[in-house]
């Protein structure tokens, strides 16, 4: 009770805003808030009246004041939200028609000369390309496995036509990696429709955890010729944080072992043991979902990565891509500067 | 005479809508636990209005307390602000200077009486690779973490000097100091021994200055499922408690209504708006869900 008379005389000394400005400890501070708004409507006036009070009067009005300010602010939350919604609302439709606009501007339609055209006007492209890919429900159009593959081939076919070498495809639980022989597949037939049958370019597809290799499509035995237009690395959560814990049991095992000294373990070490293990830190990183989620991303590999995606687009299309290079082409990057 | 008595008479006008919003926000019950920031632009904002690189950076340190006081206000418990990166001893040797006198005053002028740890209760904690500091600055940080030590309502960490990619380093390396057995090293024994360690787990993280790149801020736990990445075009001092409030509006109305989706769908009939709203954020939502 002592708390709350002498806040009663600080009100009367200070102005009411000014109150409202000290009022931050805890529960007292919504009541001084709600106090000082009173205080200023009926200037004073409810002072007198709050101190002729006795002391049950006070708590009773104390908890009923609570109460009545945090229906007070439930309110103004709804409003906000109403407000925010309706925003929301207009927003979302704006961004639906902006996208449909740039899916007509900039429309590949599965020939490489056009994505050619828009990539040879940009300044520089990333030597490394990543996207995180997400699986859609089997009930949507183009979603389970079979949708996922099938984009992650789309954006294959743009990368080759890009002339970018190296491609890093995420998805969360690795169903690219799992099936990964039909995906060479997809990925032949989607390359022959972009490039015709007879000059299919050459691509190898990598799985850094299983440290596996395949070239084409035909099984990787075949040694002969290596030069590939194109490399693919397939990515899941596996390789993000799980791959840098088992670094750290292998170096453990070795510091047991004596065989490396703790002292040893530098950030250069760390970096080429990572690199190594799942691959070089990708230049741009395209996410094609509403709101950027990384999901497990390498995190090891996202140091200097520009992002990019678009606000309230759930599809892989092309414009996200081209964007996404136009973007990187125009960035500069100074680490420290 | 006006005009003095005009100005108090503004900023108290806008601490109180200030004070109402964040006492609103907090009420949602949906306000993200742990936020980052990259206060990006300070010397972009000093060359823009032509001011010296001082003082840009001032006004980037006046605008963090402005934003954080919103913050916990509103409920938010945990903040890490990115002050200063390893890589930026690259810089000339006098903005280096320049920056760690100006860190060592604010890191006191913080912990002050009446300041913000005061008010909030703050614990204000400096991560990163303290053995680059000088002595002198070193020292005012210990003094000022040892004052606020005791507090508990909310954490700040200061990164100074910073990067994500040595924060992954140092627990790999401590933990293979700590760990007997390698087998006994988890991932969460290296979350665990993360700078932000025992902290909650960072839910949203705003840049500024229209820069779409982490910089190494806060890698692995950026890179974490569910983080909302928040940028904004404006330079960091032009980042204001406005903003910042609405940041937080747009998170407590996401995550209110993605926690609503997978309830029952009866929940939905309470105002027509909010219907047609939840009806786009349902299919937002959809693709997240469905992964």
């Amino acid at each position: 009770m002592g708390t709350f008379e002498s806040k009663g005389a600080m009100r009367r000394t200070a102005p009411p805003e000014a109150s409202v400005m000290n009022g931050t400890e805890g529960k007292y501070s919504k009541l001084k808030a709600l106090q000082a708004l009173i205080g200023s409507l009926f200037s004073g006036k409810s002072d007198a009246g709050e101190s002729l009070g006795n002391e049950e009067n006070k708590t009773f009005w104390k908890k009923q004041k609570s109460k009545i300010q945090y229906s007070i602010y439930k309110v103004l939350l709804v409003t906000l939200y109403l407000v925010y919604g309706c925003y929301r609302y207009c927003q979302y439709e704006w961004n639906k028609m902006k996208i449909r606009m740039l899916n007509i501007i900039y429309n590949p339609s599965n020939t490489p000369q056009l994505i050619r055209q828009d990539v040879t006007k940009l300044e520089k492209i990333p030597k490394r390309l990543a996207a995180i890919l997400e699986m859609k429900s089997e009930s949507h159009v183009g979603g389970g496995s079979q949708g996922l593959m099938n984009d992650g081939s789309e954006i294959v076919c743009w990368t080759v036509s890009a002339g970018i070498k190296h491609l890093v495809l995420y998805d969360y639980d690795g169903v690219l990696k799992k099936n990964v022989q039909d995906f060479r597949k997809d990925i032949r037939n989607k390359l022959s429709k972009y490039f015709g049958t007879s000059h299919i370019p050459k691509y190898a597809v990598r799985i850094p955890h299983l440290n596996k290799i395949y070239f084409n499509d035909k099984d990787s035995s075949s040694t002969e010729n290596h030069k590939v237009a194109i490399e693919i690395s397939l990515l899941s959560n596996r390789d993000g944080r799980e791959t840098i814990v088992d670094l750290t049991r292998t170096m453990a095992d070795l510091c047991a072992s004596k065989e490396l000294k703790l002292g040893d373990i530098t950030m250069s070490l760390v970096d080429k043991e990572l690199v190594h293990l799942v691959g070089p830190e990708p230049d741009l990183l395209l996410y094609f979902g509403p709101c950027l989620d990384l999901q497990g991303f390498p995190p090891w590999h996202i140091r200097l990565t520009e992002l990019h995606w678009e606000e309230d687009n759930h599809d892989v299309i092309y414009s996200v891509f081209i964007r996404g290079l136009q973007k990187y082409a125009t960035c500069k990057i100074n680490v420290g500067k | 005479m006006d005009g003095t008595n005009k100005m108090p008479r503004c900023s108290s006008i806008s601490e109180w809508i200030k004070n109402t919003l964040s006492r609103t926000l907090k009420v949602s019950n949906c306000i993200p636990k742990h936020v980052g920031f990259v206060m990006d632009g300070n010397r972009r904002y000093a060359r823009k209005n032509e001011m010296e690189i001082k003082e840009g950076h001032e006004a980037g340190f006046e605008s963090m307390s402005r934003v954080l006081e919103l913050c916990y206000e509103s409920g938010v418990t945990t903040a890490t602000v990115f002050a200063f990166s390893i890589e930026n001893f690259n810089r000339s040797a006098r903005e280096v200077d320049l920056l760690m006198k100006l860190a060592r005053e604010k890191i006191r002028q913080i912990a002050e009486h009446g300041e913000m740890a005061q008010r909030y209760g703050i614990r204000i904690r400096v991560i990163g690779d303290l053995s680059l500091l000088p002595k002198n600055v070193l020292k005012s940080i210990e003094e000022t973490t040892e004052l606020t030590k005791a507090n508990s309502r909310g954490t700040l960490n200061i990164c100074f000097p910073y990067t994500g990619r040595e924060e992954i380093f140092h627990s790999i390396k401590k933990s293979i100091e700590i760990a007997t057995d390698s087998q006994t090293i988890t991932e969460s024994m290296i979350e665990q021994h993360l700078y932000t360690g025992e902290l909650p787990q960072l839910d949203l993280l705003i840049r500024t200055s229209g820069v779409t790149r982490l910089s190494d801020f806060m890698l692995w736990q950026v890179s974490n499922k569910g983080v909302v990445i928040e940028l904004f075009d404006c330079l960091w001092p032009e980042f204001g408690p406005m903003n910042m409030a609405w940041s937080l509006l747009k998170f407590a109305f996401r995550k209110y209504f993605s926690v609503k989706d997978n309830k029952l769908e009866e929940d939905y009939d309470e105002e027509d708006e909010e219907q047609e709203d939840s009806v786009d954020n349902r299919e937002a939502y959809s693709v997240k869900k469905n992964m």
